[in-house]
């Protein structure tokens, strides 16, 4: 009964034993094939079983990992106790990642997963711990990641260059909007030039007349309408031309016609309608050439009043001759002794008093030539002459003065004849005598003098040279000014009218030439003047 | 003589002027009528018939040039050699002088008595 009992039960144990042996193969082969890499562990914490993949994975054989702590395979130590730690809490933990080294020392990427083993009666037995090699995962992880990296790289670096271009709109932008502000600015500053301009031009005291292209009238001012009696509406826009009507706007168009490229410079105009009237014209051509501006300057009182003060002047002077010349014959008489005898201190005072008449009538006509050339009736007769035959003349009328100064006086002729010059004989004279008069006036007894002739261009050329006391250099451009005398020679207190040269000037520029000079202090001056040899001297002498 | 002796005709209004003119003229031995303007001037001019006119332009009444116009209407006058004695010796003046027949000009403030003697001398010796 027992055996037949036992033999059954050895029967099963048996049966047991295979079926176990065949449930062990099974996890053995099972275990081998698993891909995954398996180990197990003690409650330790020691490897005490690895499955094929583990081998694989990690190089180690069975008998070498066998009995090694966990922490061993792991780069990260501490992380891989606490992972178990953690694992006997929860149980099971998973998707850590952690570096496990190899025997070659290499690392692999593996992700863990632990759980705990226990056993049928619910005893902690120790870990089961699966790693799953995630290299490949991991690479293609930082492929992507790089990927993504260079991506965002590029999309940084577009961003930059996109931020780039923003911020060059935007420097652009200000840019612009400097330029308008500038723009606006200049134009603001152009407006208030124009109205500052406008009110000059309208509230100038002189009458202006702005032309544009094709001397079209553009702007006149109130003075201007004034002066030429016309109304803004009636000529703007019209050429100077167009207008005939009034005739002083005729006679201003003509002017500015003949004259168009120098311009014109204080140059008079009478006008009898409306109202007589001397205008004084400038004309400036613009920048552009194309535009002018006229001024017209009412000289009609200054006029009158110049023409007053000749008069008075002529007149003056004229009253003054009659009584001048009454005491120059008494004296003369009395020195000739035609009213009885008189003594030598007599003789003497009175030939002095006739000396001071004589200066004085040379005063009084000094006066009349040129309040005579202010009346603009002063040269009379030109005829063609030589200049040589004129000079001599005033030579030799000098010749005593020169003698008693004891002057070394040289005339130097030019060789071949001087062409002739149309001139007027008197006046010509007279400049000659100013100029050597004051050549000898001025140089000291002994000094040197020495005229000279020339032929230029076209022109006759004068010139006289003195070792006298010179035009001190502050005073050079006051020379042919009306009642001018240098400060040296006022020293002197030599006689002298201070109009021998303003005379000189006069006449000369009349017939068309030019008069200058060259002088240092106590070394000496020369004195030049030219005469036009042709024709030019009529035109200038219609305007005398 | 004393019929030989040449008449001048002085017309000036300045009486110093004829004065001194008539004294030197007079020691020069000529016989000197005295006017003092233009009208009185032509009018003696008729009763004395001078030899030689010695003519002033700007006077009271009848200037210088007026006289010589009137001269040179009268067929006697006409003859009659004029010296003019100006205070100004303008070419405008001098020339119209000539045209109305004067014989010479002398400015008062540029020539002595003694020139103006010369100058009557030369006319009518």
């Amino acid at each position: 009964m027992v055996r037949k009992k036992i033999t059954p039960i050895k029967e099963e144990l048996q049966r047991t034993k295979e079926d176990l042996a065949d449930l062990e193969m099974y996890i053995e082969d099972f275990s081998s094939f698993l891909p995954l890499a398996v180990c197990t562990l003690n409650p330790l914490e020691i490897i005490i079983d690895i499955n094929q993949a583990f081998q694989d994975l990690t190089s180690y054989s069975l008998t070498e990992i066998i009995g090694e702590s966990l922490e061993r395979i792991f780069l990260e130590k501490k992380e891989a106790k606490s992972l178990l730690n953690k694992t006997r809490e929860k149980r099971m933990v998973r998707t850590e990642e952690l570096t496990l080294i190899s025997k070659e020392e290499k690392k692999i990427p593996v992700r863990v997963f632990v759980s705990v083993r226990i056993d049928e009666k619910g005893n902690f037995i120790g870990y089961f711990l699966t790693l799953a090699d995630i290299t490949e995962v991991k690479k293609f992880q930082e492929k992507t990641e790089e990927k993504v990296k260079r991506r965002t790289k590029e999309l940084e670096g577009s961003r930059m260059a996109l931020m780039n271009m923003l911020e060059d709109v935007e420097e652009s932008r200000k840019a612009l909007t400097n330029v308008l502000e500038d723009v606006d600015e200049a134009r603001k500053r152009a407006e208030e030039e124009r109205d500052k301009t406008k009110a000059i031009i309208t509230n100038f005291a002189d009458g202006l007349v702005v032309l544009e292209k094709g001397n079209r009238i553009s702007l006149i001012n109130a003075e201007g309408e004034r002066l030429l009696n016309v109304k803004t509406k009636e000529i703007e826009n019209k050429t100077l031309s167009d207008l005939s009507n009034p005739p002083a706007i005729k006679k201003i168009a003509e002017l500015i016609r003949k004259t168009k490229d120098e311009g014109l410079f204080r140059k008079e105009l009478s006008f009898k309608k409306p109202a007589e009237r001397v205008l004084e014209i400038t004309s400036i051509s613009l920048a552009s050439r194309e535009e002018a501006v006229i001024i017209l300057h009412d000289i009609t009182r200054e006029k009158l009043i110049e023409k007053m003060k000749t008069e008075f002047v002529s007149l003056a002077a004229h009253q003054l001759r009659t009584p001048l010349s009454a005491i120059k014959w008494t004296l003369k008489m009395l020195l000739e002794g035609d009213l009885g005898k008189i003594t030598d201190e007599q003789q003497d005072f009175i030939q002095k008093t006739y000396n001071s008449n004589e200066r004085m009538i040379s005063l009084i006509n000094d006066l009349l030539d040129v309040t005579r050339i202010e009346e603009g009736r002063y040269l009379y007769k030109p005829a063609l002459t030589q200049l040589e035959n004129i000079v001599q003349f005033v030579v030799n009328s000098l010749k005593e003065e020169i003698k008693r100064k004891r002057i070394k006086f040289e005339f130097k002729k030019p060789k071949e004849k001087l062409p002739k010059v149309k001139v007027d004989v008197e006046k010509i004279r007279l400049v000659i005598n100013n100029l050597l008069d004051n050549a000898i006036r001025y140089t000291p007894t002994g000094g040197k003098v020495t005229i000279s002739l020339k032929h230029g261009k076209e022109k006759v050329e004068f010139s006289i040279k003195d070792t006298g006391v010179g035009v001190p250099e502050d005073q050079k451009n006051r020379v042919f000014a009306k009642f001018f005398r240098g400060a040296n020679v006022m020293r002197m207190a030599t006689e002298g009218t201070g109009l021998g040269l303003f005379i000189a000037k006069n006449i000369i520029e009349a017939h068309g030439g030019k008069i200058w000079f060259e002088s240092t202090e106590e070394k000496g001056t020369t004195f030049y003047f030219t005469l036009p040899v042709k024709k030019e001297f009529a035109e200038f002498l219609k305007e005398f | 003589m004393a019929q030989k002796m040449r008449k001048i005709l002085l017309i000036e209004d300045e009486e110093i002027m004829i004065n001194l003119l008539q004294k030197k003229l007079v020691r020069e031995g000529y016989e000197v009528s005295v006017a003092r303007d233009g009208e009185e001037g032509l009018k003696t001019m008729e009763e004395v018939r001078p030899d030689l006119v010695l003519l002033d332009i700007i006077m009271p009444r009848l200037g210088g040039f007026e006289v010589m116009e009137e001269m040179q209407k009268n067929k006697e006058l006409r003859k009659t050699p004029v010296i003019v004695i100006s205070n100004s010796g303008q070419p405008v003046e001098l020339d119209r002088a000539q045209k109305l027949g004067a014989k010479d000009w002398l400015v008062k403030t540029e020539f002595d008595p003694q020139e103006v003697i010369d100058k009557v001398k030369k006319q009518i010796g």
